[in-house]
């Protein structure tokens, strides 16, 4: 008895090793999903990244040579340059569209509701799914877009959207806005909501107008939102796959592959596993590079409201 | 308006007689309310409300909470949408105007600093947006920091100061703006409680310092008595009384006054009118006026404050009370001892002396007559003259 008192009284070693056994016992869990579905993958994608795997037949090490060969890929390279364009364009007009949005649906008037959920319903669509709505909504004939521009006078021949790069690239980012737009409202909405009225309320009386009480007020205190709703969307773009597959199949003259569909392409298509598994780890990295980034911006004057 | 100006000392020093002097007085330069009211829909918040403040005033509006009062503030201030009357400041009609445009400055009871900015530029804030000019912007600021002492904080976040640091950051963002009229929105409900007197005596100091009028929104009754030149008692949307501190306390025009204002708060006993006398529990007490007027069984009620009571031993005919002690509070200087009559009703007592009295002890409450306020069933008070 006495020995245990005084053990347990002693504010040493023993308890400090069980509490730290318990909280490994607590992230347990997570840490299995981690590790069986990121960890090992990313490990096995990096050592077929040193061979040269095809999908039959023996692999055999190569070393680094799938990264030198990428240097001087033509194909990925374009890919990357697409990728980049489209992340740059979709990022910019989800936030043109979804901004206002958020500051309609922010102050409180009638339906603001219905509004609400309008504008998010398309989120909770597959991004498949939307792909292949809007190549209907596409089409040359049975479509909507092109016969409703007919019917109105607009254009003489229903034009065919998918056929151009920039009738196609235009088609995706619309549908892109139409399927994103409402969820980045959603987050900016949080951020928006997040302001207290009484600043605004003080900024009122200091004789800032709305535009100023938006430039000086809103933005700063938004900054994290922006930064989150920032991030998704770029790792999103980044990632995209789905809408080129589905609605251009590559986009005309092959100019809508992305990285990921050049990934796709490179292991499933040319059956270059290695070559693929060392294209996804360079993709690993540029988005761990650009996330560290938007990290650091995310925390520049970092300061207690 | 500067004539109005000039027939008051611009600085207020002594506490005038704000409260029937204002509600008269024609052309003040103060703020002047006329049939104000507020709706939310079908839901009257505030019902007509007529009031004029002095200019330089320092006027307290207090009232239990949904009373209305920061409403009223904020309809003041131009925050919110004024249904129907007119809101006047300085003789100019501000009603429909923009908050910034009514020469006003507000401190929140949450400060409302900006958090992302240090201290100048929050005091710089309405300044910059009123394009004012940079060494002017310095000047004014410079200025206010002195006054509140803040220097030292100016190039801290509002994050990194302390509750009281942060009040007098809002304080000075007021005063920076020189404006005609100060609003403070329960500015030290936040604070804890020593602070709040630090911070209660240096806004009476800056009204001393200014002159400006100031409106002061509060519920507590502490800082209404002590900081007010004029206190406006509200009551779901209607002004119940509006005087100077003492005539609130001495003479309140009904029984919601006497009972919100003072604390321990006056008592207030059911009493029913007897002949010429009044029957309290099993007494029969002397009225304090001839009430020959009221018919005999009429209910009456008697209120006298804790501290207006004393305790003895024997019994005067009539001005005197027997108790049971129920309990006892001990504040040092003096004690609250909580009784009971006979009939139950509650009573309360401020006791001064040091001879022990115990829960449970029968004792004997006696008064100076000039001490009892009656109010009618409706509450309204029951003065000599009228009954």
């Amino acid at each position: 008895m006495t020995v245990v008192a005084t053990l347990s009284r002693q504010p040493g070693r023993p308890r400090s090793r069980s509490s730290a056994w318990r909280g490994l016992l607590y992230i347990a869990p997570a840490m299995a999903l981690v590790i069986l579905f990121f960890v090992v993958p990313v490990i096995v994608t990096a050592w077929m990244s040193l061979h040269a795997w095809p999908l039959m037949g023996a692999q055999r090490w190569i070393g680094i040579s799938n990264y030198v060969r990428m240097i001087h890929d033509a194909r990925f390279l374009s890919a990357l340059r697409f990728t980049g364009l489209y992340t740059v364009v979709a990022t910019i007009a989800i936030f043109a569209v979804a901004f206002p949005l958020a500051l309609f649906v922010e102050k409180q008037r009638r339906f603001v509701g219905a509004y609400r959920t309008v504008i998010f319903l398309p989120v909770v669509v597959g991004l498949a799914t939307a792909s292949l709505l809007w190549v209907w909504l596409a089409n040359v004939d049975s479509g909507f877009i092109g016969p409703l521009l007919k019917e109105l006078g607009l254009v003489e021949r229903s034009p065919n959207l998918l056929a151009s790069f920039d009738a196609a690239f235009l088609t995706i980012i619309v549908m892109v806005v139409w399927k994103i737009a409402g969820f980045t409202m959603i987050i900016l909405l949080t951020g928006l909501q997040a302001i207290p009225s009484d600043i605004v309320e003080a900024a009122r009386i200091d004789g800032a107008k709305r535009w100023q009480r938006f430039r000086y007020l809103t933005l700063p205190l938004m900054r994290r939102t922006i930064a989150l709703a920032l991030i998704i969307s770029v790792t999103g773009s980044i990632l995209a796959f789905d809408q080129f597959y589905i609605m251009t199949a590559g986009g005309p003259q092959n100019r809508m592959i992305s990285v990921v569909y050049y990934i796709f392409n490179q292991s499933f298509v040319s059956f270059n596993l290695g070559y693929g598994a060392s294209l996804s780890i360079v993709l690993l990295a540029i988005l761990v590079a650009i996330s560290i980034v938007q990290l650091w911006l995310l925390k520049v004057g970092d300061d207690k409201a | 308006m500067s004539v109005a100006q000039d027939t008051r000392s611009p600085v207020v020093s002594a506490r005038p007689t704000g409260g029937p002097e204002g509600r008269e007085g024609a052309a003040t330069g103060g703020v002047r309310l006329s049939g104000v009211r507020k709706s939310f829909g079908s839901l009257d918040i505030i019902h007509g409300i007529d009031l004029t403040i002095p200019e330089g005033a320092f006027t307290v509006f207090v009232g239990p909470s949904g009373c209305g009062k920061s409403t009223l503030l904020r309809m003041i201030a131009g925050l919110e949408e004024v249904t129907d009357g007119i809101i006047a400041i300085k003789d100019r009609d501000v009603t429909d105007l923009d908050p910034s445009d009514r020469g006003i400055a507000m401190v929140f009871q949450s400060y409302a600093l900006y958090p992302h900015m240090s201290v100048r530029d929050n005091l710089a804030f309405g300044l910059k947006m009123a394009s004012t000019p940079k060494e002017e912007i310095e000047r004014r600021v410079a200025a206010a920091s002195a006054i509140l002492k803040t220097d030292h904080l100016l190039d801290r976040r509002p994050g990194q100061l302390s509750g009281g640091q942060r009040q007098r950051v809002a304080i000075g963002r007021a005063i920076v703006r020189k404006p005609d009229v100060f609003l403070f929105d329960e500015p030290l409900s936040n604070l804890d409680a020593e602070l709040r007197v630090s911070m209660r005596i240096e806004i009476a100091r800056l009204h001393r310092e200014l002159g400006n009028t100031m409106i002061y929104v509060t519920h507590d009754q502490t800082e209404a008595m002590t900081l007010a030149d004029v206190i406006v008692v509200l009551r779901e949307g209607r002004i119940e009384q509006v005087g100077s501190p003492r005539e609130i306390y001495e003479n309140p025009s009904n029984s919601f006054v006497a009972g919100f204002i003072g604390s321990p708060r006056m008592n207030l006993l059911k009493a029913r009118q007897e002949g010429r006398n009044l029957g309290l529990a099993d007494a029969t007490l002397v009225a304090p006026f001839a009430a020959a007027a009221r018919a005999s069984g009429t209910e009456v009620t008697f209120g006298i404050r804790p501290e207006h009571l004393s305790v003895g031993h024997e019994k005067i005919e009539g001005r005197s009370l027997e108790v049971v002690v129920d309990f006892s509070e001990y504040l040092g200087g003096t004690q609250y001892l909580y009784c009971q009559l006979s009939d139950g009703q509650a009573i309360t007592v401020e006791y001064r002396s040091p001879v022990p009295v115990k829960p449970g002890d029968r004792i004997i409450l006696s008064w100076a007559p000039d001490w009892i306020r009656l109010f009618d069933p409706a509450g309204m008070r029951l003065r000599a003259d009228e009954a």
